[in-house]
């Protein structure tokens, strides 16, 4: 077997087998936790399709997730809660309602777009001006969210959004997402921002207008934010702008630090650990809370850990955990040396 | 003084110094020759501490200083006059003088003195003392950064094309203050793409291709030997 | 007239702690050339120092300067926990690091003090206001100045007259030729980190003296404002931070005077996408730094 669609089939077999554990185990919570699980896999997924193959630091990320969280909650809420819920809208968009699977693809759509549009400039900026702007760039998104009530709410938490995400639809976009990232990852685009990524010069010799292929990255990068931001919303159920903010990009980042920027198998590990030591240390936290040890309530210590764990990977491994090679091509190297040691 | 054994430098996939072995005796002008793109600057800078040598050895005075660090080999008495001419543009000619003498900056007098010798050596660098280096024209920033150098008391000079784009009159003045310098004693190796004048000023003398040392001898007997011009033009 | 002077008035003291807490930032960028995203965090650390130091009874003098000397160390520690075991290794991996370091100290004070905002010990200097030719402004605007101008004087007096100040100043410049004249790269480094810590501590006080309270997020802003400045002042040069910083509180304050209430919500976009456009137009920031003299 192809050692890319190897890789592809192994990763989404792990999706697989969460859903069949989760499905066995019949737990609520555990519904919940994987649940999540997919969500972040998709953000982390999308991350990765760009900063894995341009190797520019985006912070920009989970200001798409928000763009895509908003626009399906604008297309999906009913008609007579949109008064409530949004007392300020556009007479225009009161009307509007629409599946809300369709509506989580037009969220990502959305989502492109809008990076499209703001981002071509930036894409020729490398080095501390790329990764300021992306910076600036979130937090307009943010104040954006923040302030544009007709649309948003203001700061206030938007409720009334529809239920549709199951464990099932976030594995089914989890999966979708891995297998688009391993093909734009060996996709032409893939190959030559790479290359980039290793030696500009040597790149833009091959004929790659790298600006160019950086932007395409990027928009596909938003178009998997904006799907989970949406898959999000319509799992959450009402979310203020803060979601879309510092944390949750310090969280998604973490889990691509860990896993390994570079691989979308380091994506789809980092998602799976993070998440898994987050739900430990939650469950420790809230523990703590309940014996009323303290004054105060226990937090903060879960992102204490995550930050601890993110910089000594950096210092000890800089790549994370797969820093390089995807698992297909793991297996295959290591299928191919036990082959030549029985010969 | 100097000597450097089967020397690689690369960068990423790239070797750009494939096993390179010289050395300079203490008081002798070494000329390092080659076309563009040879590898002379990789070895220089390798010696100075600013590459990491992907294998081989650097040795200064019987001492092994292979990954030793730039401000360590400054220490050690090896100062380097980069390729790039880098004065500091928006310190003053005094404040980059200054830097030079880092390494001694608690023996006052004797920066003094250092400070005083040099701009007898340049005076042009004193009538410009207190102006942006960034505002010399090119033959007094080169001036300036030999100068600058000189106040680190170097044992050994590490010189990278010195003449580089600059008007003849004044690469005949660098040369001489060149020969000034050996002549007080100081090693020196010297990259340059002006073969004749180098050759003239050197000892000995290492010609570069592709990364490699491709001949090596005394000045006198690379001038005979050696078809020059098809050097230059990368045969 | 008055209106003239008011308007002097809150563009000086709040342009000195702007152009503090950019020259924070920029020394430690001109030289590295590396952001330091935990910068927010050591205003946040002094003020927290503050807090605590509250209880002991001492001189209040002497809190703040216990204060300042705790962010010193803070800057000092992200130097050693963030920057220095990365360093060598890649842009992004500082860059996260230092995120990371961000997050951590937060999420610190949330947990061992607590996410309510905390109250500091304050003089009462801080709160008595003057009159000036008929304007009424808080003394602490004035204190603003005050400590902005000697603080930026004594600056720019050790940057040019020690050694010590020549060398970071060549540093941030062409960092490799200085260190091939033998200035030692880790004492630079930690300098310029001990210093942005300083630069932090004083203004984390004059800062806090605002609200007279710290909370975990309270340096968000002062990063923000930093970044703007520093990006309009030419990313490296330390008298462009400077002067970035002075040119950000004029635009403020003219638009806090002119902006209707609605669309003075949306400053951080339009400030924040200032930043975008100057630097797309200019990668290196709006006023020219040093020529790096370095091939890039």
């Amino acid at each position: 077997m192809n050692r890319h669609l190897l890789t592809a089939v192994l990763l989404s077999g792990l999706v697989v087998l969460l859903v069949v554990a989760t499905e066995a185990l019949g737990v609520r919570v555990f519904d919940r936790i994987a649940t999540n699980l997919c969500v972040s896999l998709v953000l982390v997924i999308g991350l990765q399709i760009f900063m894995g193959n341009s190797g520019i630091l985006s912070f920009a990320h989970i200001g798409f997730m928000g763009v895509g969280a908003y626009v399906s909650a604008l297309l999906t809420i009913p008609a007579q809660m949109k008064g409530m819920a949004l007392p300020d809208l556009y007479p225009i968009l009161q009307g509007i309602q629409v599946s809300p699977y369709l509506a989580i693809a037009l969220a990502g759509v959305a989502a492109a777009v809008v990076a499209a549009v703001m981002s071509y400039p930036l894409m020729r900026l490398s080095d501390a001006a790329a990764v300021i702007t992306s910076f600036a760039l979130l937090v307009v998104l943010h104040t954006v969210m923040t302030n544009w009530s007709n649309v948003t709410n203001g700061p206030r938490t938007l409720f009334g959004v529809p239920k549709a995400t199951d464990l099932l639809l976030a594995a089914g976009v989890a999966v979708a997402a891995i297998v688009g990232a391993v093909a734009f990852k060996e996709s032409r685009t893939g190959l030559l921002l790479r290359a980039s990524r290793d030696d500009e010069v040597a790149a833009a010799a091959l004929g790659a207008h790298i600006p160019h292929l950086r932007w395409r990255a990027f928009i596909v990068a938003a178009f998997f934010a904006g799907v989970g931001g949406a898959l999000w919303g319509h799992f959450v159920t009402s979310f203020s702008p803060n979601a879309f903010y510092l944390h949750q990009t310090f969280v998604i980042l973490g889990m691509l630090v860990i896993g390994g920027a570079n691989t979308v198998t380091g994506a789809v590990v980092g998602a799976f650990l993070v998440t898994g030591a987050f739900e430990s240390l939650r469950s420790v936290e809230a523990r703590l809370n309940d014996l009323k040890l303290f004054n105060d309530q226990v937090v903060g210590l879960t992102e204490i850990v995550l930050a601890l764990a993110m910089i000594a990977v950096l210092i000890l491994r800089p790549g994370g955990l797969f820093p390089s090679r995807e698992i297909g091509a793991v297996l295959a190297r290591a299928f191919a040396n036990k082959k030549k040691g029985a010969a | 003084m100097l000597e450097v054994k089967d020397l690689e430098v690369r960068y990423g996939a790239i070797r750009a110094v494939r096993g390179v072995s010289m050395k300079a005796e203490a008081g002798q002008l070494v000329a390092l020759l080659g076309a563009n793109g040879a590898g002379k600057s990789s070895t220089l800078m390798c010696v100075a501490g600013a590459l990491r040598a992907a294998a081989g050895s650097i040795r200064l005075m019987g001492e092994d200083v292979t990954s030793a660090r730039p401000e360590a080999m400054v220490r050690k008495g090896v100062a380097t006059v980069t390729e790039t001419r880098d004065v500091f543009p928006d310190l003053t000619v005094s404040e980059n003088l200054l830097l030079g003498s880092y390494v001694h900056r608690h023996d006052r007098a004797g920066v003094a003195a250092d400070r005083e010798r040099m701009l007898q050596l340049f005076p042009r660098l004193g009538e410009r003392a207190g102006q942006a280096a960034g505002t010399l024209s090119g033959g007094e920033q080169q001036m300036l950064v030999i100068a600058r150098a000189m106040m680190t008391r170097p044992k050994l000079l590490l010189l990278d094309e010195p003449s580089l784009g600059l008007a003849p009159a004044i690469v005949d003045q660098i040369f001489e203050m060149i020969r000034v310098l050996k002549s007080s004693g100081l090693t020196i190796v010297l990259v340059e793409q002006n073969v004749s004048k180098a050759l003239q000023l050197a000892d000995t003398a290492y010609v570069m291709r592709l990364g490699r040392i491709a001949a090596a001898g005394t000045a006198a007997e690379i001038a005979a030997t050696t078809d020059l011009g098809a050097l230059y033009l990368g045969g | 007239m008055t209106f003239a002077l008011q308007f002097l008035i809150d563009v000086l003291s709040l342009g000195g702690a702007y152009a503090l807490m950019a020259l924070g930032l920029v020394i430690v960028y001109g030289i590295l050339r590396l952001v330091n995203f935990a910068y927010g965090e050591l205003i946040m650390v002094t003020g927290y120092a503050l807090f605590l130091a509250g209880g002991t009874g001492l001189p209040w003098l002497v809190m703040a300067a216990m204060a300042i000397l705790v962010a010193v160390a803070t800057g000092i520690l992200t130097e050693y926990v963030a920057f220095r075991p990365v360093r060598a290794k890649s842009v992004t991996a500082v860059l996260i690091t230092s995120f990371a370091f961000s997050t951590l100290l937060q999420n610190a004070a949330l947990l061992f003090i607590s996410p309510r905002p905390r109250n500091v010990p304050l003089p009462p200097i801080f709160s008595q206001t003057v009159e000036i030719a008929g304007v009424v402004t808080p003394m602490r605007n004035l204190l603003t100045i005050a400590a902005a101008a000697i603080l930026l004087a004594v600056f720019a007096f050790l940057m040019r007259r020690t050694v010590l100040g020549v060398a970071m100043r060549a540093a941030a410049s062409n960092f490799t030729m200085a260190r091939m004249l033998g200035v030692p790269a880790n004492l630079v480094i930690t300098s310029a980190f001990a210093i942005s810590g300083l630069l932090a501590g004083v203004v984390g006080i004059l800062w806090i003296g605002r609200i007279g309270t710290v909370v975990p997020g309270i340096g968000m802003e002062p990063l923000l404002v930093a970044f703007i400045a520093t990006v309009i002042g030419g990313m490296r040069s330390l008298s462009g931070a400077v002067l970035g910083g002075f040119l950000l509180a004029f635009i403020d304050t003219t638009l806090n005077y002119t902006l209707a209430q609605d669309l003075l919500k949306f400053r951080d976009a339009f400030t924040f996408g200032l930043v975008i456009l100057i630097l797309l137009w200019r990668p290196q920031g709006l006023l020219k730094g040093p020529a790096t003299g370095q091939r890039t």
